[in-house]
């Protein structure tokens, strides 16, 4: 297959943005500087999906943060999804994979493409109704969410495996070199803890199944199923970057089984279906094909989406609102639903969460693990405080800074350190003065508030039929904001003797006492 | 006066480790607890002043110069207090002036390789630069020189002979193998060991699950020093915290003595620190276990002062 230069740049421009996502990826952690200068959440301001959650979440639109993303909006209206095709990461990915993993050439009954388009309907009207499910399908937040989870935990995990092995078998020439190159890597190119995520798992499964259906069908998930690329496809109907010829040529028909999205029929070039990959201006014999900017000419506008499509679509996305909102208050059904400092109230936060797991992966603490169904039903893969693994580390501010679409707000450090997420409580029954009778103070010792919300108080009290003067921990309410590190540090073995539970989060607005019994 | 160095001591510990176990068995015998200075009486160094630099080179002078405490071609770990995501004025990290000078010293009496680390307790990265330790360190500017995170394979389980609240414990291995250690804590208040001082300060030097030393702190503690000997103890109280530690966070805990601290008898020095705070050393559960069990003098009475 002969490629045009078209091709050879849309090739660059892929592996450039793949390149350059992956290299924001990395800067996306800590390193010693307290404000993150390329945070990997700028890829999602040209996110016209994530621009879209925002614009339906409650609130005022966005527009510093994600006016870049209603330049592409523009510039596909004019040129069509050049998106989908030159710079989107999980379609490079697809397209890279599918070339190791091998392409299945099998066509699917044009149906198939409704779906991301009554896809996108269906979340848009669910999202206008207070349930906001983009995230899930986007394929910028469903690239990173696998990268932070899934991948990029692997990767260390085998790379520390590799260090680990030179570092105890003297291999000569190899563990020298390991040994003086660990420090690079550990700097730049890995994570200085190994990330630990519960749903690693789960989320490498579902980003496999979006790989393997390339064994299906070239860009499956792009052509079919992607609600980005359906909102692309929908602004691009009326582009004027327009192909020549339009429609398959009687004489050769090599675009019918070449074309990567199918866009060239009998009837017509489908713009919102092309993804402008270009192959066609490379593949073609008698080098007919060519891409030229005019308007009018419109004999095919692509996917007929039916009217009774959309209208089912409609109604299940506004069906979807109702059912979900007369579950039970999450924060009652579980006490330890805890969500990041600055985390809007948990309503407005599900709306406006697009689940990229960034704060995930910027926390310092590895505080942050991703959701199944603690959160409720629609909050899969949405950021908890899971105070066992980790803690909320008192001076940091990286998952407010790296949020992209002001679930968690970003906060400045003074704000921050007032911010509760929680409340420490103190298990009786476990922890080791008040149950063994033993001295301990390790959650006193670690409590980071200045004035200390863990407070040792001295007692008299009978241990084994013997009096022992005792220091108690007790938290003081008032001063308590929540961070773990109580529960994280506790060195009782197994379930914390002090854990963290949601009650007086700040998020939550409720009148306060002046003063009285929980002051 | 017959000082014996780390290797010398860690070397006969273990040869009468051995032997003792070859002859068959003298349990009696509390071997590795054998006091290496409470024979005589340890010189112990109070200096006081502003310039932090000053004060940590006069202090060092009246114990008669680094040179005694360090040999040209040593391997020296300096061991300040980095535990804590806290800047300087809040007392709750050693001062970064007074490690730079320690490890300038070292390097003029022709340490071979200087190594500062801690086991910190809130994140690494945050405590080291937060601390101002990271760039006091650098500034430095010599390859012999390096502040390094801790190494997760340096770690080892080792048997405590004759220990009181554990048998044996993961220590840090780089220090045990070092040639020399400089234990340089800041001074500041605890609530069950009541003060934190060097004996605490080598918390950051083992592995485990530290937080079940303070089940026992006191015996704990002491097992700890029975096997980690520190050459030297160089106590920072030019900012002490005396309240909410050991962590601080408020201004108004902390109180600026202007003091150093320093003697090759950390627990004389651990002992002189409590005067600090206006307590004694008896006070102080860690150092009367400590004293007891020979590691060091705690009676001032007992110590020639410098």
């Amino acid at each position: 297959m002969k490629n045009s230069s078209w091709t050879y740049a849309r090739k660059i421009s892929q592996s450039f943005c793949l390149a350059l996502f992956l290299w924001l990826f990395l800067q996306t952690e800590y390193r010693g500087i307290d404000q993150l200068p390329y945070p990997v959440s700028l890829l999602f301001r040209i996110d016209p999906l994530a621009a879209l959650a925002d614009f339906l979440a409650p609130g005022p639109f966005g527009w510093q943060v994600l006016w870049p993303a209603l330049v592409v909006i523009l510039f596909t209206v004019l040129f069509g999804r050049f998106f989908c095709g030159w710079i989107c990461p999980l379609g490079s990915t697809l397209d890279g994979l599918g070339k190791v993993i091998g392409r299945g050439r099998r066509t699917f009954s044009p149906g198939w493409r409704r779906v991301k388009y009554y896809l996108l309907i269906a979340m848009s009207a669910a999202t206008l109704f207070g349930v906001q499910l983009l995230g899930l399908f986007d394929p910028l937040a469903i690239f990173l969410r696998s990268l932070t989870l899934a991948v990029y935990p692997a990767y260390n995990y085998g790379l520390n495996g590799l260090f680990d092995f030179f570092y105890e078998h003297e291999v000569p020439l190899l563990s020298s070199l390991a040994k003086t190159s660990y420090p690079v890597f550990r700097d730049n190119l890995m994570a200085f803890h190994q990330p630990i995520f519960a749903l690693g798992l789960f989320t490498l499964l579902i980003f496999l199944v979006i790989v393997l259906l390339e064994k299906v069908e070239h860009r499956f998930w792009c052509k079919n199923l992607c609600p980005l690329g359906g909102l692309l496809g929908i602004c691009s109907r009326y582009a004027i970057l327009q192909r020549t010829p339009q429609e398959l040529c009687a004489d050769c028909q090599l675009c019918d089984s070449l074309c990567r999205s199918g866009a060239v029929r009998e009837s017509g070039h489908m713009r919102s279906e092309c993804l402008l990959c270009m192959d066609c201006t490379g593949f073609c014999p008698e080098e007919r094909v060519q891409f030229t900017l005019r308007t009018g000419a419109d004999n095919d506008l692509g996917v007929d989406l039916q009217r009774r499509g959309v209208l089912t679509a409609m109604a299940s996305g506004v069906m979807l609102a109702p059912v979900v909102s007369i579950g039970p208050v999450t924060h009652e059904q579980n006490p330890y639903l805890i969500r990041p400092p600055g985390a809007v109230p948990e309503e407005e936060f599900l709306q406006r969460c697009v689940r990229c797991a960034e704060c995930m992966k910027v926390c310092i603490g590895r505080t942050l693990q991703p959701a199944l169904l603690e959160a409720g039903p629609i909050g899969l893969w949405t950021p908890l405080v899971v105070p066992r693994i980790g803690y909320c580390e008192y001076n940091c501010t990286l998952c407010g800074q790296v949020c992209p679409t002001g679930a968690i707000a970003p906060l400045k450090l003074p704000e921050k350190k007032k911010n509760v997420i929680g409340l420490a409580v103190i298990k009786k029954d476990r922890c080791l003065p008040f149950a063994k009778g033993v001295e301990c103070l390790v959650c006193e010792e670690h409590c980071p508030t200045g004035e200390k919300a863990i407070v040792m108080e001295e007692k008299e009290v009978l241990v084994d039929g013997e009096l022992r003067r005792l220091k108690f921990p007790k938290v003081v309410d008032k001063l308590c904001i929540g961070c773990g590190i109580c529960e994280t540090k506790c060195p009782v073995e197994g379930a914390s003797a002090v854990r963290i539970i949601n009650e007086g989060e700040s998020r939550r607005k409720r009148a306060e006492f002046l003063a009285g019994p929980y002051g | 006066m017959t000082r014996i160095d780390r290797r010398t001591f860690i070397r006969r510990s273990i040869q009468t480790a051995v032997a003792t176990s070859a002859v068959g068995c003298l349990p009696a015998l509390d071997l590795l607890a054998l006091p290496a200075h409470a024979a005589e009486m340890p010189p112990l160094a109070v200096r006081k002043g502003q310039d932090v630099s000053l004060l940590v080179k006069e202090t060092l002078h009246a114990l008669g110069g680094m040179e005694n405490f360090v040999k040209s071609g040593d391997v020296v770990v300096v061991k300040p207090n980095i535990g804590w995501d806290r800047t300087v004025e809040l007392a709750a990290n050693t001062h970064p002036e007074v490690v730079k000078t320690l490890v300038e010293l070292c390097l003029d009496a022709g340490a071979k390789q200087v190594r500062i680390f801690d086991r910190t307790c809130n994140d690494e990265r945050r405590c080291y630069t937060q601390s101002g330790i990271r760039a006091a360190v650098e500034s430095v500017k010599s390859d012999r020189v390096s502040l390094e995170y801790m190494d997760r394979h340096g770690y080892k389980e080792l048997a405590i002979h004759g220990g009181k609240a554990f048998d044996r414990w993961q220590f840090y291995m780089p220090v045990i193998e070092a040639d020399r250690l400089i234990n340089v804590p800041i001074a500041k208040h605890h609530s069950i060991s009541r003060l934190t001082l060097g004996m605490k300060n080598l918390m950051g030097v083992i592995g485990g699950n530290r937080g079940r030393l303070h089940h026992k702190i006191a015996e704990s503690l002491t097992d700890i020093a029975s096997v980690i000997h520190a050459d030297l103890t160089v106590i920072d109280a030019t900012r002490i915290l005396v309240a909410n530690g050991p962590q601080g966070g408020r201004v108004e805990d902390v109180r600026n003595p202007e003091t150093l601290i320093a003697s090759p008898d950390m627990v004389a020095a651990d002992a002189y620190a409590t005067t600090l705070f206006g307590l004694k050393p008896e006070d102080v559960s860690t150092i009367v276990a400590a004293a007891q069990r020979g590691l060091g003098v705690m009676d001032l009475k007992q110590v020639r002062m410098v």
